[in-house]
């Protein structure tokens, strides 16, 4: 009886050791979460513009479901204590929800990061950037916010298109439309700029001295932090599901075995 | 026999008359070319960017006064030079390109613009189709406006002395200009999906229906009465038992 008791109490050691590092786990994913959608790199306008902002839902997904593991696994941990039926059940089906919008999240921040490619930011960025007023407001907004947040990229990263300058030499865009190839080969952000933000020397610019303007493309600076976002969320929540799963078998076999 | 009288004067005449109908004009061998070194603006929609002329009349006998034009013409044109090229008329304006001419004038400069030896550290250019300002001025026509089409062009350095061709450096390679294209189509979405998307997807489905699979399993089986032979887990229960043993023992040994 002695060697069947310490089974349990060594049993129910396990299962509150993984409500402690689920409930962790919880408050470190909100943690992260509410990071990622404070956008600290502000690139939020690009996605925006994509009308595809997935990797944003999966955050906020994952903010709610860190908060929903913290409360689960305080209530895991008491229901294992007390060993009562009824808690651990409602545990049980209650983890099963939060695993499924987890697993949602974790679905979609993946799958968004396998759309955000070069390809659609280049087009993004010809379209977009500085086109004149088309008349339709939520057009014009998504506009306004291109040429902000591209104008901010150019100027923190010292980086010019998306592969670089030849971009705006190989593809129209609407940047061309109003500005003439001759007198803005690449617009003028490109060129390297001065305290008081204007070019320190427009005709080298013009040609393409290096030194006079930015020859690197602002892909890096963009994707670098998506890929993060993304991988963020989608990993670290495959992670903490993966733990969860055997914390719930445990439980799941330990409800099994109790009385009422 | 004896010699034609006219016949030693003729020769002379002859020279002088054909020195006369050609200008006296020289023919350098200096062929202009496209800047060298690193320039990412070397050849836009609408420019170019020509090395200068550094050190290509060296050996011709033109002044410091002399005007060095540069002669900018579509590829497949024939462009002759008579004894007078004005380089105001229509014919050689800017405005004229390429409708009404097939060549035309432009960047004028004088041998002081283009020193010799050109020191190597430098960058000695000269960017055609750089002025939009006069563009369509018909005032200026020796605008260095930008040019209208990506279509093959040549050019050459001519020297003029007022109106007199006096010297010309060979036609260039024809310099193609850059052509915009259409911005890429479709990114691709939807048509590539990376090993890591397949992986987490495939794997938390399993979890997944795993735990359901389990969770009925247990509701089903174990729903109503305690599974398993071995322990029924219940500590109060347990430590009951605890009690009486010592006490069945503590009994047997005060029996004795």
């Amino acid at each position: 009886m002695a060697k069947t008791e310490n089974g349990v109490r060594i049993f129910q050691g396990l299962l509150i050791l993984g409500n402690v590092v689920i409930g962790m786990c919880g408050i470190a994913l909100t943690a992260e979460c509410i990071y990622f959608v404070s956008d600290p790199h502000g690139l939020y306008p690009l996605l925006e513009a994509t009308e595809n902002d997935d990797i944003y839902a999966a955050a906020w997904i994952g903010i709610f479901v860190g908060f929903a593991l913290l409360a689960l696994s305080i209530l895991g941990i008491i229901a294992v204590i007390k060993s009562n039926r009824t808690l651990l059940l409602v545990y049980i089906i209650l983890m099963l929800i939060t695993f499924a919008f987890e697993m949602a999240s974790c679905i979609t921040a993946a799958t968004h990061r396998d759309f955000l490619t070069p390809n659609l930011f280049l087009k993004q960025m010809l379209e977009r950037y500085q086109k004149p007023d088309a008349g339709n407001n939520n057009d014009k907004w998504m506009s306004e916010g291109v040429t902000k947040t591209w104008d901010k990229l150019m100027l923190q990263n010292q980086c010019c298109g998306v592969q670089g300058p030849s971009d705006w030499q190989e593809y129209t865009s609407a940047f061309r439309m109003t500005h003439s190839d001759a007198d803005f080969p690449w617009p003028h952000n490109c060129c390297v700029l001065d305290s008081r933000g204007s070019p320190i020397n427009l005709d080298g610019c013009k040609l393409g001295v290096p030194g006079f303007y930015k020859s690197n493309g602002c892909y890096a600076a963009i994707s670098g932090p998506m890929n993060r976002q993304a991988w963020g969320v989608a990993w670290f929540g495959f992670a903490i599901l993966c733990w969860t799963f055997f914390v719930l078998l445990g439980t799941m076999f330990y409800w099994s075995r109790i009385e009422y | 026999g004896p010699r034609h009288p006219g016949a030693g004067t003729m020769l002379p005449l002859l020279i002088l008359l054909l020195a006369a109908a050609h200008g006296l004009r020289e023919s350098v061998t200096y062929e202009p070319t496209l800047a060298q070194g690193d320039l990412g603006g070397r050849i836009t929609g609408s420019t170019f960017v020509l090395e200068q002329p550094r050190c290509a009349f060296n050996n011709s006998t033109i002044q410091t006064t002399t005007s060095i034009w540069l002669v900018v013409a579509d590829a497949a044109a024939s462009v002759s030079f008579t004894n007078s090229v004005q380089p105001g008329m229509p014919e050689w304006a800017f405005q004229s390109f390429p409708a009404n001419t097939s060549a035309y004038l432009t960047l004028n400069a004088t041998l002081l613009n283009y020193p010799c030896p050109k020191d190597p550290k430098e960058i000695t250019v000269l960017r055609v189709g750089s002025e939009t300002s006069c563009a369509k001025e018909t005032s200026r026509p020796t605008c260095n406006g930008p040019l209208p089409s990506p279509g093959t062009y040549k050019v050459k350095f001519l020297a003029l002395n007022g109106f007199e061709p006096v010297a010309e450096t060979k036609w260039s390679k024809p310099i193609e200009l850059k052509t915009a294209r259409q911005p890429p189509s479709g990114p691709g979405a939807g048509g590539k999906h990376s090993a890591d998307m397949i992986a987490i997807t495939s794997i938390l489905s399993i979890l997944l229906a795993v735990l359901l699979a389990g969770l009925v399993a247990t509701l089903a089986f174990c729903g109503s009465d305690p599974c398993g032979r071995g322990g029924i887990f219940k500590p109060e229960v347990a430590s009951v038992r605890r009690y009486t043993t010592h006490h069945v023992y503590d009994q047997t040994v005060g029996g004795l």
